[in-house]
């Protein structure tokens, strides 16, 4: 398995939102679509995974609703809200923000860019 | 914004159901197996590796259940239950810190509100620490006061004062003449007495400046209570005419409702003034009229300076003095707070003390009841600790434990200060000024609140920063050295202070007791004081009272049962109208050394005065009926008086000069047995009675009073004298009061103190021994296993119960040494409230540590007696 690196505090709400985004996902989905997008380098473990979950729709990021997936089983999907929109537009930007002052004061500014 | 907030909104409310996760995570693992076997996997082996991967799924529900707002409600009723769970294991426990502590701020708030307005909470006026009372005192009057001839002076010369403004020197009675007529106080000031004091009328104005003139408009000022009550409150009250005495005046202003006098005094209506300068060089001997003064001191000036400031126009007014009075007479300023508060402050300092002294008992009571259960339950948080509860959830749910029980104490505190109030409003005697006005107020209550949250912050922080060791699981390991040690310096440090207390109380107790039997020198029982207030604008005239009040005596005189009936001026144990000894002429002698020698009560009364009171004539005789009708004035000495007077001579036969006596000269009769004249407390002053001879000339002053020896019994009587009273003139109104009464109600005050302080001392001892037994049943448990080994190898249940009780003892002799050395040191602090008792009193140093090692001892004794009833084979196994 390859080694999995620890997210920074904050940044798997960002993933979260940014996944779901493109269209309602089970939590299991997110997950994997996060797996895979980064060719396995970021793992996300239920253990962190679920109770963010639970936090995105607490503040009112997300929605949650109950459907049938294509093998016939009841499963949560999740859905952006208006709010969760805007609030991913947010992040992404002090997102953007805070990766390029890093690589600045990192000396990879030319190479990121 | 909004919306969020109404979506946490929404879900703390409707909380998710605990099936919505469970299903969520179980169709996690059915994906994760599924792809699993698709990849090839084998199927048995599939869930089982999942399930590793996926990890723990308690944790996760209880991360997920953390993430709503308004989850930590839950931890928190959660540590609640648990609190409450463990105060009903444990009632001794609860019950014991419960009525500590409620004693304890029950005790503290009841005696602050009390003391709080004597001697913290700013006077009802504007800036009142500016405020001062100027003037003279004098032997015979300890209150500033000031003639107008110099008062003329000073408004014109002084330096130090913004504003003064001059009161009428007391309240009088005056009559409202109307439909329903009432006998009032009435008071005069000046036009600038309520704005010094930054009070305006509640209704209309403060009196003109022209209507402050002699001669000026008659105008009025009435109290508050006088509007609401005879006048209930009519809306149309100003200019309204009333007849105060027979003169119409008119209402301009209504006082508000919570005004007080600086002088304390109570008066319904308030007539200007009206200072007249031109002839106070001449009035009342050319001094002017008395009056009180107070004024407000210019920014920056002390009253220090102001009275150096002031010192040489008061210098220069002593010059219209005769030299005798020179001595007697001096400058005084004084804040308004002092002068209100004058006598009771060393009291209600005291009283705080001991409060707070018992106070410092309950929370060392309290501080020892948490530890010890701290210590019983090291293994609880060590097996809470070793399950998985963090630090912070340990500390949390000891500070919610802790809490609970001091917000509860702190309930019970206030209901215990509530009710401690009204007693102390009850029990209270006149003369303490502002006790009936004493209540619960939200500051006060604030302070009770403050006060029990920090009791349980410090106690449960105590008992919660301590780390439970593994160590602790292992339940042979008994409670650290040092809390042991810590507590028993808190237990030595509770008797200490409660013999502090104790030694205080018996003290005053003992003083107390002199007061009441010292012998008064007259008989109190079967008497019965009648005074009767004639209204002065119809007996205008000394003719008229004499008349009516010789009328009722021989009406008296022959209702059944008297003995004897007789009038007087005052009644001992007061003194009365106060006569310099230097005075004193007798013929045939030198006159005594003017302002030497003190005062001499001097006392106008009928021949039945002696036979009611019972004094003793020791020598001659005593004055009779005859005599009030006769030329000559005769004079009755007490012992002390004739000692002094005429050292080894005859003291009858002697003659007074005619200037010495009120005004005429008078012959010597008799000598009675000396009499307590200088209130209960106070040294007696010799005394010289006067005939009241039936002679108009006889019958001025206002203050006069009838007394009645009667074989009947006093409740009896009190009809009667009202029907004899009534039929010479109905309209005159009675007042009637056993004389032992009157002089119960004069010991009201130590009465009073003595109680307080004493249910603070036994308070204290209480709780004292309290925490003492709990300590010692406390060790006797933990010592146990030890106490079983003991018994195992031999020892007898007598030398067990010497180890524990020695133990004891040891604290107790400790704290008795420390506690009485201190007593002795702080006790100067009682001498202004003792009355014939030393503060080294050796019957208090000796009863009050034989009392407090008994009941010591007992509580010692029981709880060590249960330790050696320990069975040796029972323990040993126990574990």
């Amino acid at each position: 398995m390859p080694q999995s690196t620890d997210l920074l505090q904050g940044t798997l709400d960002l993933l979260i939102l940014q996944t779901i985004a493109l269209e309602p996902m089970h939590g299991w989905g997110v997950a994997q679509r996060i797996q895979q997008l980064s060719k396995d380098v970021l793992q996300v473990g239920q253990g962190s995974l679920y109770p963010a979950l639970y936090r995105l729709e607490y503040k009112g990021w997300i929605r949650s609703e109950w459907q049938i997936t294509e093998n016939n089983r009841r499963a949560k999907y999740y859905r952006l809200t208006p709010t969760g929109k805007k609030q991913l537009a947010t992040e992404l930007a002090s997102w953007d923000r805070l990766s390029s002052a890093i690589a600045c004061v990192l000396g990879r500014a030319t190479e990121a860019s | 914004m909004i919306s969020e907030l109404l979506t946490r909104f929404r879900f703390l409310i409707f909380r998710k159901r605990r099936s919505e996760l469970d299903e969520e995570i179980e169709f996690h693992l059915e994906q994760e197996i599924t792809t699993r076997i698709a990849a090839g996997m084998d199927p048995a082996e599939v869930r089982r590796q999942a399930l590793i991967e996926f990890g723990g799924i308690e944790p996760t529900r209880d991360q997920c259940e953390q993430q709503r707002p308004g989850s930590w409600i839950g931890t928190v009723l959660q540590d609640l239950r648990y609190a409450l769970r463990g105060f009903r294991r444990n009632p001794l426990f609860t019950i014991s810190v419960l009525v500590t502590l409620a004693l304890g701020i029950g005790a503290t708030t009841a005696v602050f509100s009390v003391v709080d307005r004597i001697l913290f909470r700013p006077l009802p006026y504007a800036d009142p620490s500016r405020i001062v009372s100027v003037g003279m005192v004098h032997s015979l009057e300890r209150q500033e006061f000031l003639m107008g001839r110099a008062y003329v002076e000073w408004q014109k010369d002084q330096t130090p004062f913004s504003v003064l403004a001059a009161q009428s020197t007391m309240v009088h009675n005056c009559d409202l003449v109307e439909n329903n007529p009432a006998q009032l106080g009435c008071i005069t000031f000046q036009v600038g007495f309520l704005p010094l004091l930054g009070i305006s009328p509640v209704l209309g104005r403060n009196f003109l400046p022209e209507e402050d003139h002699p001669n000026g408009p008659h105008v009025v000022m009435i109290s508050y209570g006088l509007w609401k009550g005879h006048f209930d409150g009519d809306p149309h009250i100003l200019d309204r005419m009333i007849n105060v005495d027979g003169n119409p005046a008119r209402v301009v202003g209504v006082l508000p409702k919570d005004f007080q006098f600086p002088t304390l005094e109570s008066a319904d209506i308030v007539s200007p003034f009206a200072f007249n300068p031109a002839v106070q060089q001449t009035v009342n001997g050319g001094f002017g009229d008395p009056m009180r003064l107070f004024a407000r001191l210019k920014p920056g000036v002390s009253v220090a300076q102001a009275s150096a400031q002031m010192q040489p126009l008061f210098n220069g007014d002593l010059n219209w003095f005769p030299p005798f009075a020179k001595k007697e007479l001096q400058l005084s300023i004084r804040t308004l707070r002092d002068r209100e508060t004058q006598d009771v402050r060393p009291v209600a300092w005291i009283l705080f003390g001991f409060v707070l002294a018992v106070l410092l008992i309950a929370c060392a009571n309290v501080a020892g009841l948490m530890m010890a259960r701290g210590a019983g339950r090291q293994r609880e948080l060590a097996v809470r600790s070793a399950i998985g509860a963090s630090r912070g959830r340990l500390i949390r749910q000891a500070l919610t434990e802790a809490l609970l029980l001091s917000f509860a104490g702190g309930l019970a505190g206030l209901a215990m200060a509530q009710a401690l109030v009204m007693v102390f409003v009850r029990l209270a005697p006149t003369g303490i000024p502002f006790i009936s006005a004493a209540h619960l107020d939200l500051r006060i209550a604030a302070f009770a609140a403050l006060l029990s949250c920090l009791c349980g912050a410090i106690f449960g922080l105590a008992a919660a920063l301590e780390k439970p060791g593994l160590a602790a699981l292992n339940a042979k390991v008994s409670m650290s050295r040092n809390h042991a040690f810590l507590r028993r310096s808190l237990v030595t440090a509770q008797i200490a202070v409660s013999i502090i207390l104790l030694s205080g109380a018996a003290l005053l107790l003992r003083s107390f007791t002199k007061i009441e039997e010292q012998n008064l020198g007259m008989q109190t029982g079967g008497v019965l004081t009648v005074k009767l207030a004639l209204p002065w604008w119809r007996y205008n005239t000394n003719q008229k009272v004499m008349d009516f009040y010789l009328r009722l005596e021989s009406s008296l005189r022959r209702l059944p049962g008297t003995r004897a009936a007789g009038m007087t001026d005052s009644i001992p144990p007061e003194g009365s109208l106060g006569i310099r000894y230097s005075d004193l002429a007798v013929q045939g002698k030198p006159r005594g050394v003017p302002g030497i020698g003190g005062t001499v009560v001097g006392r106008s009364v009928t021949p039945d005065y002696f036979r009611a009171l019972n004094i003793p004539i020791v020598r001659g005789r005593n004055f009779a009926d005859q005599d009030r009708t006769g030329d000559e004035s005769e004079v009755i000495l007490s012992r002390l008086l004739a000692e002094r007077l005429f050292p080894g001579e005859e003291p009858l036969g002697k003659r007074f000069l005619s200037d010495s006596v009120r005004g005429r000269g008078a012959i010597v009769v008799g000598v009675a047995d000396n009499v307590k004249n200088n209130g209960l407390t106070e040294l007696s002053d010799p005394e010289m009675y006067t005939l009241r001879r039936s002679v108009p000339g006889d019958w001025g002053g206002d203050r006069l009073m009838v007394i009645v020896d009667s074989a009947m019994p006093l409740a009896a009587m009190e009809p009667w004298v009202r029907s004899e009273v009534a039929s010479i003139d109905r309209t005159v109104p009675v007042e009637m009061e056993p004389l032992n009464q009157t002089i119960s109600r004069l010991a009201d005050r130590p009465r009073f103190e003595t109680t307080l302080l004493g249910f603070f001392a036994l308070t204290g001892l209480v709780l004292a021994v309290v925490g003492l037994y709990g300590l010692i049943a406390f060790m006797t448990t933990q010592r146990t296993r030890e106490i079983g080994v003991r018994m195992a190898l031999g020892a007898t249940r007598g030398n067990i119960l010497r180890l524990i009780a020695s133990d004891g003892l040891r604290m107790v002799l400790v704290g008795l040494a420390v506690g009485l050395g201190t007593a002795l040191a702080v006790s100067r602090m009682l001498k202004t409230l003792l009355f014939h008792v030393s503060i080294y009193d050796p019957l208090t140093y000796i009863a009050v540590p034989l009392l407090l090692s008994l009941v010591a001892l007992v509580a010692i004794l029981i709880p060590a007696r249960a330790g050696t009833r320990v069975e040796p084979a029972v323990t040993l196994r126990a574990e």
